[in-house]
């Protein structure tokens, strides 16, 4: 099936239940709390009231839904290379992307889409001003269809037929095993938060509800103060380790859940996701940073966690942005990493010029992680000694700092070479961070007056998608390096994106 | 691109030097925009405490204190501002920009031309009083990744403005063809 994309389309039909189901979703959690005690309270006149009401907003739901459907149009323009989406109920928008601004295209499908048979498409510029370009609901054909348009700015007229794209091969797939010893071995503190974040709104809704029944007469407070007595702290850590390693795997096996990357003509295909499948369709030479980090763990498995970033909009502070600009690879080994590296950047890194930071590197943290926590701590356990007994424990905190810290000034290190920036850090989690030299968009380099004589010095490479740091370098040879790399972005006409 | 083919051995060691170049500084006038500004806020600062004081005779007890205090703020200030003032410079090469400032750390940042995404051109409201502006460089680099240099004669900003934007449409021309 041809599509043609240069008349206005709608969204499909079925796609109406979507939209009320969003809307219907938002107002289930703002009335969240009305809702639970109507259904509790059972009080006859107060639900007939809750129930009319709640046809109402029913009604106003699907009319809403239905005329946000009937104004929603998207065409591409071919002449001026735009993608323009129609939007709107009562205030009409009118959203235009330019092509060659389009970073990646997704093509998602969440629960209640795979239901009806339908799928999301979502585009992802940078630069823009945060504007999200998302379609809800189009059959597949379509969505692949118009999403190798947005990408590859063919003309529109001569319409790929979808079973006509050449065939894709696969460059890395992976296992559940592998995504098993990802979750094992990474992102600790990323789950400690989602812990965190589960386990306070949890507590604090159980007291509202209790509070709303005038139930609560400290029952909350008095059962985390039993539920700590009982356990010992041993066991209670133990338990919070178990979860977080839980969390980790389960959160991992949700995301990654048949993770694919396959090429595709010019771009690369990623795919994964257990409930919801997510398509990724992303152009090499439009990501900014290459990283890949791995552990002490993962060295031993021949396991490597991979980051492709791109550019973030500059708005992007929202967490789901950023997620959605750097695309994570959840396990490959050290030759599937080369054989990405090599999709993305051309060929792999070698014979690069090493620049490590001098000892200097050591002195800041030092002061600050350990001998100011030190001092503040002797500067109490002078006035209580029931403080003071806890000497033991600075002292270990005192060699384990000292240590963590010298080994993240032994990590510290940057490779150049003509084609190639390197950057080398991490404590555990050992990071490498590769970029090209046009991908850098402007060099900071800095002093501290102290360290004239010494002649150390620091840079700061801004790229689209975060900084790249180096510290304590020598200076002279940093600032050659910064001259190096202005030649190379400002004589190459290559693009960043 | 209508140039020949160049590709002949870099010498790393005659490439063209950033720090060796000579900056303009923002100009002299912008030290009273400056004073004036700290000036102001000093007044504001003054008369809150001031009604402070006069609402609440304990706080009025402290004056002392509270005034010396306020003195050695407004000299620290003013020391402080004129020391930066005095440490920044700019400067526009053919193919960046380059800005150095930093009271403590000496820090010059370098935007390629050609990653320029916009560009724009402040006057605030004591700025104009003495008809200088502030140039404003953004790249996609983010926050860190943008220049402002303040104090520059409007005149000159305009030109330097206008040099940009001209560079600017020039690179996106060459792209294109």
């Amino acid at each position: 099936m041809a599509y043609d994309f240069s008349k206005p389309q709608r969204q499909s039909a079925i796609g109406i239940i979507i939209m009320a189901a969003d809307t219907t979703r938002h107002f289930i959690k703002a009335l969240m709390v009305p809702i639970v005690v109507a259904i509790i309270k059972l009080d006859k006149e107060f639900l007939s009231y809750f129930s009319i009401g709640i046809l109402v907003l029913f009604s106003i739901v699907s009319l809403y839904a239905y005329l946000s459907y009937r104004r929603f149009t998207f065409y591409l323009d071919a002449q001026k290379q735009e993608f323009v989406i129609n939007k709107g109920v009562f205030n009409l928008t009118q959203l235009v992307v330019q092509l060659d601004k389009i970073q990646q295209v997704n093509i998602n499908q969440n629960l209640l889409q795979k239901i009806i048979g339908i799928y999301g498409l979502k585009v992802d510029t940078a630069g823009a001003e945060g504007h999200e370009v998302s379609i809800r609901a189009i059959p597949q054909g379509l969505a692949i269809s118009l999403r190798s348009h947005l990408l590859n700015r063919t003309p529109i007229q001569d319409a790929v037929p979808v079973s006509a794209l050449p065939e894709e091969t696969t460059i890395l797939k992976v296992s559940v095993s592998t995504l098993f010893k990802t979750g094992l071995t990474s992102n600790y503190g990323r789950s400690i938060g989602l812990l965190l974040a589960f386990i306070y709104p949890l507590y604090h809704t159980t007291k509202e509800l209790l509070q709303a029944f005038k139930m609560d007469k400290g029952q909350v407070e008095s059962l985390v103060e039993s539920a700590f007595s009982l356990f010992s702290i041993g066991i209670l850590m133990l338990v919070v380790l178990l979860i977080i390693i839980a969390i980790n795997i389960i959160s991992t096996l949700v995301k990654f859940f048949d993770f694919q990357i396959s090429k595709h003509q010019h771009a690369l295909l990623l795919s994964a996701g257990l409930l919801a499948k997510k398509n990724t369709l992303l152009s090499p030479h439009k990501v900014q940073v290459t990283a890949y980090r791995q552990n002490y763990f993962q060295k031993k498995m021949n396991l490597l966690n991979m980051k492709l970033k791109q550019a973030d909009s500059g708005h992007a502070h929202r967490e789901q942005e950023l997620q959605s600009a750097n695309l994570e690879i959840p396990g490959c080994n050290a030759q599937e990493r080369d054989e990405i590296i090599t999709m993305i950047l051309g060929k792999i890194p070698s014979d690069t010029a090493l620049f490590l930071p001098n000892w200097r590197f050591l002195n800041l943290p030092i002061l600050f992680r350990v001998l100011l926590p030190v001092a503040i701590f002797l500067l109490v356990g002078n006035k209580l000694p029931v403080v003071m007994a806890y000497w033991p424990l600075a002292v270990c905190y005192s060699l384990f700092a000292v240590f963590m810290i010298y080994i993240s000034y032994r990590r510290h290190a940057l490779s150049v070479n003509e084609e190639f920036i390197i950057k080398k850090s991490g404590i555990w989690d050992v990071g490498h961070e590769i970029i090209l030299p046009h991908k850098i968009q402007a060099i900071t380099v800095f002093q501290y007056p102290w360290h004239k004589s010494v002649d150390v010095g620091h840079v700061n490479l801004h790229t689209a998608a975060g900084i790249i740091h180096f510290k304590y370098g020598n200076y002279t040879e940093i600032k050659k390096l910064a001259n190096y790399w202005l030649y190379q972005v400002e004589s190459s006409g290559e693009e960043w994106m | 691109m209508s140039q020949p083919f160049t590709n002949e051995n870099i010498d790393l060691e005659r490439l063209p030097a950033f720090e060796s170049i000579s900056f303009a500084k923002p100009h002299p006038a912008y030290w009273k925009v400056i004073a004036i500004s700290l000036l102001l806020w000093l007044l504001i600062l003054g008369a809150s405490i001031t009604i402070l004081c006069l609402l609440d005779p304990q706080i009025f007890a402290q004056i002392s204190y509270i005034a010396s205090a306020y003195v050695v703020l407004a000299i620290a200030l003013f020391l402080i501002y004129r020391a930066s003032f005095k440490k920044r410079g700019y400067a526009l090469r053919e193919k960046d920009l380059i800005y150095k400032s930093g009271l403590i750390a000496e820090t010059t940042t370098i935007v390629p031309l050609n990653r320029i995404q916009h560009v724009a051109l402040n006057e605030g409201l004591i700025s104009r009083m003495f008809k200088l502006g502030k140039l404003q460089v953004y790249t996609a680099g983010g926050q860190s990744g943008h220049l402002g240099i303040a104090g520059i004669e409007i005149e000159k900003a305009k030109q330097i403005k206008e040099i940009l934007l001209k560079k600017l449409d020039q690179i996106e021309n060459e792209t294109i063809a």
